[in-house]
């Protein structure tokens, strides 16, 4: 009963579009599937479901929000199963068999004929290869490379989001919540990781790490096949691993900081508040308040930054490739394809320019995206947004 | 004789701040008996909170429990000096045999949590339940002690859907979850209305008898002291200045500063011009008035008053006055 209430004074209110009724279609659904594993899940959480929608209208009233989800998604997507869709493989060298091949212009085809080895036998074979975007050096198809380079991409974003933000945020809670001399030792720390530019750390890291990485990857090989499933390489790229990964620590470490301070800010204002004394009074561990009652509570601004910074990671890491450090060839990677224009430019611009325009798509989808999903997630932000909503029902009745 | 359950001894608690160090709580010692209620009355800022707080060590930095001791006798007999426990002994303590319900029911729940989820948390810190989803289940009865209508469906409410009074019984019911032999309640009543108010006492005082429990309760309201309390102690710039029962404060108030609370009440039966009030302010515990702490607002203050610190003197039994005059 109150349910068909509800929800009559949620059309009156909201003038619904297409696209606010596929994203409660989305929610519904998710709610249901939620529902089959924990009862009465959606009866209990209508007010979040409820909540969760409104977001939704928010954000669809957004269209710079809604082009940076849908670029993310697409960036996502490609970033699972690019290499997959790649037409060649990005250890597949044209070269070899045509010399023409290298540094193709955008548009042209040609002709092939391979021989290759094959399960202990020699194959021969000819085709047609046709690069809508250009090739590099070896002939490689630019198509299939940005495909294959979506993966390494992805991969270091995730985990360098994943692994920097958890960091700087147990180090921000703890320095915010205990102050005083803990608070100093973790602050100074970090302003000192601070005081250098992070490209220049990341460059001093990543020219020294390699080796080690690369000794650590020798010695243990469940590390190797973990590290070539996950960027979907080829086993014999093993050995090119160690500089990849070397990036990836450098940007571990680089990206920390700024979540430390900002967790601690937020922790500083939160833990003032009385639920935080409440929850000392009631008996509960330091690490139950801080994970289980702060976090929680501050996660908001954080969230929008470690949105804005999936855009901030790859432009940071195209960077290092670009400069030589990182990613090297064969391995797919949309910097180190640039690097290599680089050398070439401007005769093969399409090096240069087809890596750097997709780059510059991703990194500003997810700006928008996070842009958009700070307005959603700012209470007053939002309140502003739903009060539009409410008038344009209102012109719209008024007109009829 | 009524055995105490809390003693404490020459409590101490600084504050090392920039400016210099606050005295907040200099040598107070009082007893709290069993079963009974105690108020401690004072005005803002003269260490009635900080003295509560201190029983269990929840002082924060910059503050510091310099010195003293805090006996708590347990129902078993054994005995525990409160401030010598280590964080995961007092951790034991709080909220199970000491719990406290604070003044702002506003803000002393979280706000992303269901009311259910806080009661069962509390429950399950200290091991009264398996997890929390069983102490949801138990909280339902805990709603209902506390007289919210609805236990069922209230428990999956969220702080912000409750109103002023609700979230107060709330905050009772997490106290009252581990059945706790010490409930302290901090200004319970501050930020509700007056109706509000009076059922908010009247469910501290019920639930305290039900339980056999011991209450103390820190408030500026002298109303409240008479209404729920047997004995009070009033507290004055971070010392007791007075200690007796209910009748010996409010008909033979001894200390000055009694004297001048008790006549800043207003009277409703009697017509007067203006309100009384205590002539000056708080002093700065950062440089204390020497001797006694009141002389300077005292209309008895003599030249020994400036000088000596008076002690805390049994004028009658159970009567305790700090000031020169007795």
């Amino acid at each position: 009963m109150s349910e068909k209430v509800e929800e009559l004074e949620a059309r009156e209110e909201y003038e619904m579009t297409i696209l606010d009724r596929v994203s409660d279609r989305i929610i519904d659904a998710f709610a249901s599937f939620i529902n089959i594993f924990k009862k009465d899940w959606r009866r209990r959480n209508q007010s979040k479901i409820k909540e969760w929608k409104l977001m939704a209208y928010a954000m669809n009233r957004s269209p710079p929000a809604l082009l940076g989800l849908f670029i993310v998604i697409i960036y996502i997507i490609l970033g699972i199963f690019g290499p997959y869709m790649a037409p060649w493989s990005y250890d597949f060298f044209p070269v070899n068999y045509n010399f023409s091949t290298q540094l193709a212009p955008p548009g042209s085809t040609y002709f092939l004929n391979v021989t290759t080895i094959e399960n202990g036998y020699i194959v021969h074979y000819t085709t047609n290869i046709h690069y809508l975007l250009g090739s590099d050096v070896y002939g490689r198809d630019v198509v299939s490379i940005l495909l294959a380079g979506a993966r390494t991409a992805f991969v270091l974003d995730i985990f360098i989001i994943l692994i920097g933000p958890t960091i700087g945020i147990i180090l921000g809670l703890i320095s915010g919540y205990y102050g005083g001399k803990v608070d100093e030792t973790i602050m100074r720390i970090t302003d000192m990781f601070l005081a250098f530019p992070g490209l220049i750390l990341a460059i001093a890291l990543s020219a020294v790490l390699p080796t080690r990485i690369q000794n650590f990857l020798n010695a243990h090989t469940w590390a190797q096949t973990l590290m070539l499933k996950l960027f979907a390489l080829h086993a014999r790229d093993v050995n090119n691993l160690g500089k990849l990964l070397a990036v990836f620590v450098a940007l571990v470490i680089v990206w920390w900081p700024g979540y430390a301070r900002v967790s601690r800010g937020s922790t500083l204002t939160e833990k003032e508040n009385l639920y935080v004394e409440a929850a000392r009074a009631v008996g509960l561990p330091t690490r139950t308040i801080l994970f289980r009652h702060i976090l929680p509570n501050i996660i908001g601004p954080i969230l929008v930054m470690i949105t804005m910074d999936f855009g901030g990671v790859i432009l940071t890491e195209a960077g290092l490739s670009f400069l030589g450090l990182g990613a090297v060839p064969p391995i797919p990677d949309w910097g180190n394809l640039i690097n290599q224009g680089s050398q070439y430019f401007p005769q093969a611009w399409w090096l240069v320019a087809f890596p750097g325009i997709v780059i510059v798509t991703v990194v500003l989808g997810w700006n928008l995206l996070g842009d958009g999903l700070r307005d959603v997630l700012d209470p007053r932000t939002r309140r502003s947004l739903e009060f539009k909503l409410k008038k344009k029902s209102k012109g719209g009745e008024s007109s009829a | 004789m009524p055995e105490p359950i809390i003693e404490i001894k020459n409590l101490r608690v600084y504050f090392y701040t920039y400016a210099g160090v606050v005295k907040a709580i200099e040598d107070v010692s009082f007893n709290i008996y069993r079963g009974e209620t105690l108020a401690l009355v004072g005005e803002t800022g003269c260490g009635k909170s900080v003295t509560s707080r201190a029983l269990t060590q929840l002082i924060e930095s910059p503050g510091r429990i310099v010195s003293g001791q805090v006996l708590y006798h347990r129902d078993d007999g054994s005995t525990v000096d409160l401030l010598k426990l280590n964080d995961e002994e007092i951790r034991e303590i709080r909220g199970n045999e000491i719990a406290y319900i604070f003044q702002d029911p506003h803000s002393s729940l979280d706000p992303l949590y269901t009311v259910g989820y806080q009661i069962g948390e509390a429950m399950e810190v200290h091991g009264k339940v398996k997890n929390i989803k069983e102490g949801i289940g138990r909280a339902v009865n805990i709603l209902r002690e506390v007289l919210i209508p609805d236990p069922e469906n209230r428990v999956r409410n969220y702080p912000h859907e409750l109103s002023g009074g609700m979230k107060q019984r709330v905050v009772i019911g997490i106290g009252i979850a581990n059945n706790p032999r010490l409930l302290i309640a901090d200004e319970p009543t501050t930020a509700l209305d007056v109706t509000v108010q009076a059922q908010i006492l009247e469910l501290i005082n019920e639930l305290k008898r039900k339980y056999n429990a011991t209450v103390l309760l820190i408030t500026h309201n002298l109303g409240v002291v008479a209404e729920t309390a047997q004995r009070v102690v009033v507290m004055y710039a971070g010392k007791v200045a007075e200690i007796g029962s209910i009748d010996q404060i409010f008909h033979n108030p001894l200390h000055p500063y009694t004297v001048a609370l008790l006549r800043a009440v207003p009277n409703p039966l009697k017509k007067i011009e203006k309100l009384e009030s205590i002539p000056g302010t708080v002093p700065n515990l950062i440089t204390p008035p020497k001797g006694c702490r009141f002389h300077p607002r005292c209309p008895f203050a003599e030249e020994r008053c400036r000088k000596e610190v008076p002690e805390l003197k049994e004028i009658e039994p159970g009567h305790w006055v700090a000031c020169h005059r007795y």
